[in-house]
């Protein structure tokens, strides 16, 4: 914008008090990128700060080199923190898309079989065979021309903004399966945009340009180009809920009428339930869609899936503190209740861990080395090396030889306990899985520290019982972990009555679980080979297959199935006891574990309706001032004219009688003021009266004033509605409580 | 078990919530509502208020300094955040306005920086989409000195492009440099400009490209609510920061009128006395024969048969036709309105109240 640069130009950035030009235009050029970009490349930086750090040290200039090497380290600092946080979250990124990918791949499987005989079916409309070209009568077939093949996706989940990625996914994998894909939202389904701008959105999804005349003739055209052909049309839409039903009308009735020119098969997404399609489009719209529907996993699903990749297995080694998950889970649950907020959360974490945590850079350091050299590269060498990289503003905390070598030991060990911690969980989710515990449940009580420290208090004396694994078996109760209530006590107590067919499965799939972990698995051999010699008496087939044979069995056989039972038990109870410590109990764990739940809590969920508020009513625990503070709630004038109008409208009901309102805000400024005057009264000086009647037109004019813009503030932040004609003496009250 | 707790906890907010309101509605509705009237305040002269208003002393100075001062030390995280892609939001009482342009202009001077009103009354959006497009233009091109890849579109001037064609421009991902973007501040995104939901459409859509990233404030309750879970999760990802500086809302406050001076029935008597004083004086005795017949039977208007048979009476007006075009002037300035009574009959009726008019018909007297 010409103008707007000139005025930048011409007017430095000065801050006079009154208001400035630039403050009525709508925008304008506050700056122009600085020339002199510093070089962001932190080795480019490090050397830079190295030279510093040599010329200016052994000098006399010390102050001058120090104050240098700080700003530049700083800066460097920043730039490793922005890099460990991109390293660590495209992982997080990466791990959750190929998760939910893996999730969505047997429908897009389906679905693409499906696009495939659609498109072989509707081929068919358009080619005729000469004998059929050559015959007197009209070509008929017994696919009636105009029916548009239609896929429902069924998303099961109200909430469309997790399911973007989910078609933006399904988008791409159709196209690299050979089809032309168009992606379209309600957005372009409005009646606002009509039909032509459908259309245009169209062609621009097609054509891949932008085409100005909304022409359907112009993408049969383009679709009849030698290297477009052949390959089928797939048009998404996935949020049909929100189409504006006469619009999407319009688009079925004439796509219909081309549909040998131009064969598009429609993918929609629907939330819970095919019948939105009947809510939004009349019967003769209906009649030209030839439907089938498919399901994608329920979103408990996905979210479980996402849990176990991110939080549980560690792809970044970045973890959560118990509080933390807590307080996802219950934003989950309580109040957002989607992934894609859960996500956000995490990666606010995941922010907040490396902007408030300094040696959280040594945990970007080696996940992009580990990427690189694809081997754990955390051994306390290598952990050593990275330490001494740090720049110097995140090391002072850690100054001398000892401490670091400390640190790196302390830091790999850490890493190893995570490992195994996960495994634990991961052992005791397969085993929820029977009694439908969810993961983020399991990971929040895996989490707690407290638990831990009472299983442990608890766990002492039965350690050495449970060595032998299990050498009594005549009750389960023992166990201590199934003494706690919880997620823990409900999976073990599911444990204890699982059929021995399930049991076997289980036990196999621990030891897949356990595979790389050598402790776990003696004890899982032990387990097994007892597994084993049952095996050897009591076929295992039999038990799974014919539940009624087993049944039958039971006087034979249940003290065995029992004691099978039980030394799973065990089994978890050693799992448990050894393994599952939270992170937060361990030396170190600030580097890699995000504990700040407040903090996360302000950043992710701002709270403009409570804090608006609050900042109104306790105003002085803010600024601080020493002249409000003392007086607790009273209100002084000295407070904000705001709080005080504020403090004042909370005695009124929902609507404030201005006059009133007013008056006792009139009362309370003038306070002093009144005193002072009576003081002046009593001096017998006539002269100063007038000045003071003169002053007290000018106070009278300037509490009116104070009291309009006050009003004007609280119009403002929304807190007051102005009068309205029908009630001209009353403003309404918006907020009730906090 | 602590989700239980949580539970409660909020059920019991939630409670208090509602219970508040209802306490709020009882309170308006069992108290004696108060009769006084607004216009029972003995409001100085509009002029003197503006006066007064412009010279308001602020309290507090030096504690909000330090306050706005301790916000610096928070600029380096503030930075840290914008820079990993998250778009910063600003709430709490006070003008943010000077705040965050401080944080544009010492803390992000590496980046070109263009600055959105949102609290003044109308804003083209794509003006100031337009110029985003030319800032990053130019950036480009000193960046890379060669000429960047060049579509068809480019070579058309940026101002007839489309929206879409600008937006799709501002989220150019193939450019490596992460750190490469355009900032855009916006006081008040939430404001009275800015409010309709196809604008915050676009700014959503805006705040979502690779290119570009947003410093925003809020200065209602209720904002909150601009923004479905898409926008606010996947095109905004905003990160809160709740900075209350208790500054004079100066610029933001400029377009509201004052409750004191607007609307208010001085005023109304004041602006009825000026339309009045220059019509004749015959018009200004028809208007007094209505005034009093409104105020001996305020609840009925006067039919207009009626207000002719007592003008012609008076000798105020010669026929039906000088009778209809004073009424034409008194309807112009809304000095009258017609009503129609329960027998269909078009009654006049003067929109004031009656304290109002009697000032008025003292005034011209």
């Amino acid at each position: 914008m010409a103008p707007s640069r000139s005025v930048t130009d011409s007017i430095p950035p000065s801050t006079t008090p009154e208001v400035e030009e630039n403050d009525l235009r709508p925008f304008f050029v506050l700056h122009k990128a600085s020339s002199r970009r510093k070089d962001r490349t932190p080795t480019a930086q490090a050397k830079l700060c190295k030279r510093n750090e040599l010329s200016s040290s052994p000098q006399s200039a010390k102050k001058l080199g120090g104050s240098m090497t700080e700003e530049c380290d700083l800066h460097l600092f920043q730039q490793l923190q922005i890099e460990a946080f991109e390293i660590v979250w495209a992982k997080i990124e990466s791990t959750i898309k190929d998760v939910l990918r893996d999730l969505n791949a047997s429908v897009f499987d389906d679905i693409q079989q499906w696009v495939l005989e659609c498109f072989n079916t509707t081929k068919l409309l358009g080619q005729h065979t000469i004998a059929e070209a050559t015959r007197s009568f009209p070509v008929l077939n017994n696919t009636t021309p105009g029916k548009l093949f239609t896929a429902f996706v069924v998303t099961r989940n109200i909430e469309f903004v997790d399911d973007i990625l989910t078609f933006e996914e399904l988008g791409h994998f159709l196209k690299s399966h050979g089809c032309h894909v168009a992606k379209l939202s309600s957005m372009e389904f409005s009646l606002k945009n009509g039909i032509s701008g459908c259309l245009k959105a169209l062609l621009r999804e097609f054509l891949g340009c932008a085409i100005d005349s909304a022409d359907i003739s112009i993408l049969a055209s383009w679709y009849r180009e030698h290297v477009n052909y052949n390959k089928p049309l797939v048009l998404i839409i996935n949020d049909l809920g929100r189409c504006s039903g006469p619009v999407l009308t319009d688009f079925i009735l004439m796509l219909s009428e081309w549909i040998v020119k131009v064969p598009i098969i429609f993918i929609f997404g629907v939330a819970t339930t095919v019948d939105t399609l009947r809510n939004i489009l009349p019967s003769h719209a209906l009649e030209h869609l030839c439907p089938s529907s498919f399901k994608l996993g329920a979103p408990a699903e996905r979210m479980d899936a996402v849990v176990e990749a991110v939080l549980v297995k560690h792809c970044t080694m970045f973890s959560i503190g118990h509080k933390v998950a807590v307080f996802l889970r219950n934003y989950f649950i309580n109040q957002d209740g989607t992934i894609t907020s859960f996500i956000r959360a995490l990666k606010v974490a995941c922010l907040l861990h490396f902007s408030t945590e300094p040696l959280s850079l040594l945990h970007g350091r080696a996940l992009a080395e580990d990427q690189k050299v694809r081997k754990s590269a955390l051994s306390p060498e290598t952990l050593l090396k990275y330490i001494d990289e740090l720049p110097l503003y995140a090391r002072n905390q850690i100054t001398d030889h000892h401490t670091k070598q400390s640190t790196a030991e302390g830091l790999s060990e850490l890493v190893t306990k995570q490992k195994l911690w996960s495994t634990a969980v991961l052992c005791l989710y397969e085993a929820g899985k029977y009694s439908r515990v969810r993961l983020l449940d399991l990971l929040c009580e895996a989490l707690n520290q407290d638990l831990n420290l009472s299983r442990g208090s608890d766990c002492h004396v039965g350690d050495e019982r449970y060595c032998g694994l299990s050498s009594t078996n005549d009750s389960c109760q023992q166990y201590s972990i199934m003494q706690s209530g919880g997620f823990i006590s409900q999976i073990v107590r599911k444990v204890r009555d699982l059929p021995t067919g399930m049991l076997y499965q289980l036990i196999e799939n621990w030891e897949k679980l356990t595979a790389d972990i050598s402790e776990i698995q003696e004890k899982l051999k032990v387990l097994q080979s007892s597994v084993r010699c049952e095996d050897g008496k009591s076929p295992r087939k039999s038990s799974k297959d014919n539940p009624k044979r087993s049944a039958s069995r039971i006087p034979v056989n249940t003290d065995k199935d029992a004691r099978l039972n039980s030394q799973a038990i065990a089994f978890l109870d050693y799992l448990v006891g050894n393994f599952l410590k939270p992170i937060e109990g361990m030396p170190f764990h600030e580097i890699l574990c995000f504990k700040n739940v407040e903090k996360l809590q302000l950043v992710l969920i701002g709270d403009p309706r409570r804090r608006i508020q609050v900042d109104l009513l306790e105003f002085h625990k803010i600024l601080k001032c020493s002249c409000c503070s003392k007086s607790g709630n009273a209100l002084l004038p000295s407070r904000h004219d705001s709080s005080i109008m504020y403090s004042l409208a909370q005695e009124h009901g929902d609507l404030i009688n201005l006059h009133d309102w007013f008056q006792s805000f009139r009362t309370i400024v003038l306070q002093n003021k009144n005193k002072r005057k009576q003081n002046s009264k009593q001096s017998p000086q006539p002269k100063k009266r007038k000045a003071i009647n003169g002053s007290a037109d000018q106070n009278e004019a300037s509490v009116q004033a104070r009291f309009c813009r006050t009003v004007t503030e609280l119009q403002i932040t929304g807190l007051v509605r102005m009068p309205s004609k029908r009630r001209p003496d009353f403003a309404q009250r918006i907020a009730f409580g906090l | 078990m602590d989700t239980n707790d949580n539970w409660d906890e909020d059920e019991e907010e939630e409670f208090e919530f509602s219970r508040n309101y209802f306490l709020a509605k009882e309170l308006a509705s069992s108290a004696k509502k108060s009769k006084h009237k607004l216009t029972d305040i003995d409001v100085v002269d509009e002029q003197e208020l503006r006066e007064a208003a412009s010279r308001i002393q602020p309290k507090h100075e030096d504690e909000i300094a330090l306050l706005l001062d301790s916000y610096k030390t928070i600029y380096p995280e503030w930075l840290l955040a914008l820079r990993c892609g998250f778009g910063l939001l600003m709430y709490g009482f006070g003008s943010k306005k000077a705040l965050i342009e401080d944080f544009a202009s010492t803390a992000l001077t590496e980046y070109s920086v263009v600055v959105i009103n949102g609290y003044l009354q109308s804003i083209n959006l794509k003006q100031a989409v337009i110029a985003l497009a030319e800032l990053l233009w130019d950036q480009m091109k000193t960046k890379r000195r060669v000429l960047y890849r060049e579509s068809p579109k480019s070579q058309q001037p940026l101002n007839s492009q489309s929206m879409e064609e600008l937006l799709t421009l501002l989220d150019q991902a193939e450019i490596d440099d992460v750190d490469f973007f355009v900032c855009v501040v916006i006081h008040n995104i939430d404001g009275p400009g800015l409010r309709d939901s196809e604008t915050q459409q676009y700014l959503a859509r805006l705040a979502a490209c690779a290119r570009i990233r947003i410093v925003a404030t809020i200065d209602h309750i209720n904002a909150p609510l601009f923004w479905d879970k898409k926008m606010a999760h996947t095109q905004f990802n905003w990160s809160w920061y709740h900075v209350p500086t208790f500054a004079p809302y100066k610029v933001e406050g400029m377009f509201y009128p004052l409750i004191l001076a607007h609307g208010s029935a001085s005023q109304t008597v004041k602006t009825a006395t000026i339309v009045l004083l220059s019509l004749t004086r015959n018009a200004q005795s028809v208007f007094k024969v209505l005034a009093e017949h409104q105020l001996s039977h305020p609840d009925e208007g006067m039919p207009i048969s009626d207000l002719y048979s007592v003008c012609r009476e008076r000798f105020l007006v010669s026929s039906q036709v000088t009778l209809n075009s004073n009424l034409t002037e008194f309807k112009d300035h809304e000095l009258v309105k017609i009503k129609k009574h329960s027998d269909g009959q078009d009654c006049l009726h003067i929109p004031l109240t009656a304290e109002a008019l009697q000032k008025v018909v003292f005034e011209i007297n």
